[in-house]
């Protein structure tokens, strides 16, 4: 593991237990990447991206292995702890978008500060704000039913950035949307990425979305990193 | 999070549910209605209860009996009279006791207890009353201040003395006019003689009672201010009449309590006397007193304790019934709280991918559960302030009918006000222990994979 390297995992393994059956989800995945880098990681459905999105994520606990941020342990830190993580280091986008749905385009973007303790009136500016960024700041009062897929997805990205993060994992970001559609939002992505520095980890079935826009790209099998090179891209 | 945010989140979360969160809370209203409406009503009675026995006051009374040779006996069998008690001379209740009881400190009047009650007729009018007996040896002994007119000088004759509250009854304004007016008392007594066979007809059938009247002309002598007349029953006499013509009268006298207890009556003297006292201060060194003297005592001031913990298994038994409202109440909220957290598995989820601690999501949903305790326990308290005032005004609407006065059934003292909602929290928080913890355990990778 290179020591210097901004988001590293080390033999991260991840096993579910259902019932008397135990499920490999991931198997001692190891990669690192550089701050400001754009990594890809595809594989085909069951392959663990998922679960490898989730740990990195601090949605999740690794049953063995470790993942470091910036030198520091993630996989070590308490429930407490993680929940801070998720809140200021990380901002995550999904493929079912994952809004709320009674909440307008703007109240989703500043709900992540309401447990940052940001006062009302703060939340609101600073999410008008994040919501012109995607130019969305005329559809700020709709709700997520009566947004375009498209218009939901930045919704999500303009909510993950709201407590400026350092990292950007984006889970399947484009499994909902059309071709034209997709390639928009992973613009948003690289532009953030080129613009801002912002570290960006995407999982993507699409090999040449990921080929177009990610500096390396790895491969995910069974568990298991089984490619890690930058042919692709280069 | 900050607290204005807690609030705001849990109102607005309710709000989405209008109808769901109207019932619960409606259901968490009509069990702290309940429950403040029975200890309104328990406190109420209370109240009235201390407060007729202060008003007669009857904790300034000292009843006091002759003890009778046989109750002695009976008391304690294994001991026999020794000799210093046999040649001790027996107390006696008489005349010349009362008018001795005069002098000791604290002491208001003393009276016979001799009571009975009779219809008093005055021209057209006729009102019920408890007549009571006044020996005319103690007419000048200040027991009585008459306000017209003058005492009975002999115990034999037919005169009477009367309150002013029964003569304005009576229809008749000035006491001066009273006097010398001629009144039939009656009385009723059981009477089992040929002559009565209509009403022992009607009571061998079941449907009346052998009483008789008896009817005797008396002449107004005097005018009295109401005298409060206290005695284990809480009653007032308005007429006095000497004590010799009373033991010529038939009549059923129960309304002394030593006419109960006492079946054996001693060969002199008085069964019993009451003794007035001017506070309650007074009640133990005058009972002591009477006592040593030989005689046997009752007190109400006793009675107040054992009164407060017989009123306190009242509240208890109030309160229980009222937990049974609370306890559907509090299912209400669990049902509520599960199935809202059912209903926002995902939005839990997406809250803990943003940031959210366990611990704010379990404030989140336990200020949701507070806010349902606190409109409850306010509206609750509303409820049962409005339905108490109803069947209070209904009930006195009847009792009114039947002369009684107005009478307030229910009190809220301002503890009872603010405990009712206090309580109405608690037992929503308390209701929302396991709705919440169950939020707090919500895995957000399953609730984010969740549609």
């Amino acid at each position: 593991m290179d020591s210097d390297s901004f988001v590293a995992t080390e033999n991260l393994t991840k096993v579910y237990s259902a019932g008397t059956v135990q499920v490999v989800a991931l198997k001692d995945a190891t990669l690192s990447l550089d701050k400001g880098q754009f990594l890809g990681v595809a594989g085909p459905s069951g392959s663990g991206k998922s679960t490898l999105m989730n740990l990195l994520g601090g949605l999740d606990q690794p049953t063995s292995g470790k993942i470091t941020v910036e030198g520091k342990s993630i996989s070590t830190l308490n429930k407490e702890e993680l929940a801070l993580y998720r809140r200021y280091q990380v901002g995550m986008i999904f493929q079912s978008f994952n809004l709320i749905s009674s909440y307008t385009a703007l109240e989703n973007v500043a709900f992540p500060l309401l447990f940052a303790g940001v006062p009302k009136r703060d939340r609101l500016r600073r999410a008008e704000e994040m919501l012109t960024k995607v130019s969305l700041d005329s559809r700020k009062d709709h709700r997520p039913a009566e947004l375009s897929g498209g218009e939901q997805q930045r919704v999500a990205i303009a909510r993950s950035l709201i407590n400026d993060p350092k990292i950007l994992l984006a889970d399947e970001p484009t499994g909902n949307l059309d071709t034209k559609t997709s390639r928009q939002i992973v613009q948003i992505l690289s532009d953030l990425n080129k613009e801002q520095g912002l570290t960006v980890i995407m999982i993507s079935h699409e090999e040449l979305l990921l080929a177009d826009f990610a500096h390396d790209v790895i491969h995910l099998c069974d568990g298991k990193v089984v490619h890690d090179d930058n042919e692709i891209y280069r | 999070m900050r607290m204005s945010d807690y609030i705001e989140q849990s109102l607005s979360n309710l709000r989405k549910k209008k109808l769901r969160t109207f019932l619960t809370t409606f259901g968490v209203v009509i069990g702290i209605g309940a429950l403040v409406s029975m200890f309104a009503f328990g406190k109420g009675m209370q109240k009235n209860f201390t407060d007729t026995f202060n008003e007669l006051e009857l904790f300034n009374y000292v009843g006091v009996y002759a003890r009778s040779l046989n109750s002695r006996r009976h008391e304690d069998p294994d001991r026999p009279n020794t000799q210093e008690e046999t040649s001790k001379p027996a107390p006696v209740l008489d005349d010349e006791f009362l008018l001795s009881l005069v002098d000791i400190e604290g002491v208001e009047w003393a009276l016979p207890e001799i009571r009975f009650p009779a219809l008093i007729g005055l021209s057209d009018e006729e009102e019920f009353s408890l007549i009571q007996v006044l020996p005319a040896d103690l007419c000048q002994a200040g027991f009585v201040k008459l306000r017209a007119g003058d005492f009975y000088t002999s115990d034999e004759e037919y005169s009477l003395i009367v309150s002013d509250s029964l003569l304005r009854r009576l229809k008749i304004k000035k006491p001066e006019d009273a006097v010398g007016r001629e009144v039939e008392l009656s009385t009723l007594t059981v009477d089992f003689s040929l002559s009565n066979l209509k009403n022992i007809l009607s009571f061998l059938k079941g449907t009346g009672l052998p009483f008789s009247r008896q009817n005797y002309t008396f002449t107004i002598v005097g005018v009295i201010e109401r005298m409060g007349m206290s005695g284990p029953m809480p009653v007032r006499s308005n007429v006095f009449i000497p004590h010799g013509t009373s033991q010529k009268m038939k009549k059923i006298a129960i309304t002394s309590v030593s006419d109960i207890f006492q079946s054996m009556r001693p060969s002199q003297g008085y069964s019993a006397i009451g003794i007035k006292l001017s506070s309650p201060k007074y009640v133990e060194p005058v009972k002591n007193q009477m006592e040593d003297m030989g005689f046997e005592t009752f007190a109400m001031l006793d009675q107040l304790e054992e009164i407060k913990t017989a009123f306190r298994f009242v509240d208890l038994f109030l309160f229980a019934v009222g937990m049974i409202g609370i306890s559907v109440a509090a299912l209400g909220i669990i049902n509520t709280m599960v199935m809202s957290i059912l209903e926002r598995y995902k939005e839990i989820g997406i809250m803990k991918a943003v940031g959210a601690s366990d611990k704010d999501v379990k404030k989140i949903f336990f200020f949701e559960s507070g806010v349902i305790g606190f409109m409850g326990g306010v509206f609750g308290l509303a409820l049962g302030w409005i339905v108490s005032n109803i069947i209070n005004l209904i009930i006195n609407s009847i009792a009114m009918e039947q002369g009684v006065p107005w009478v307030s059934y229910f009190r809220f003292p301002w503890w009872l006000c603010l405990g009712a909602i206090a309580f109405s929290i608690l037992i929503s928080l308390l209701a929302g222990i396991y709705p919440t913890l169950r939020a707090a355990r919500v895995d957000p990778v399953v609730a984010l994979r969740h549609d």
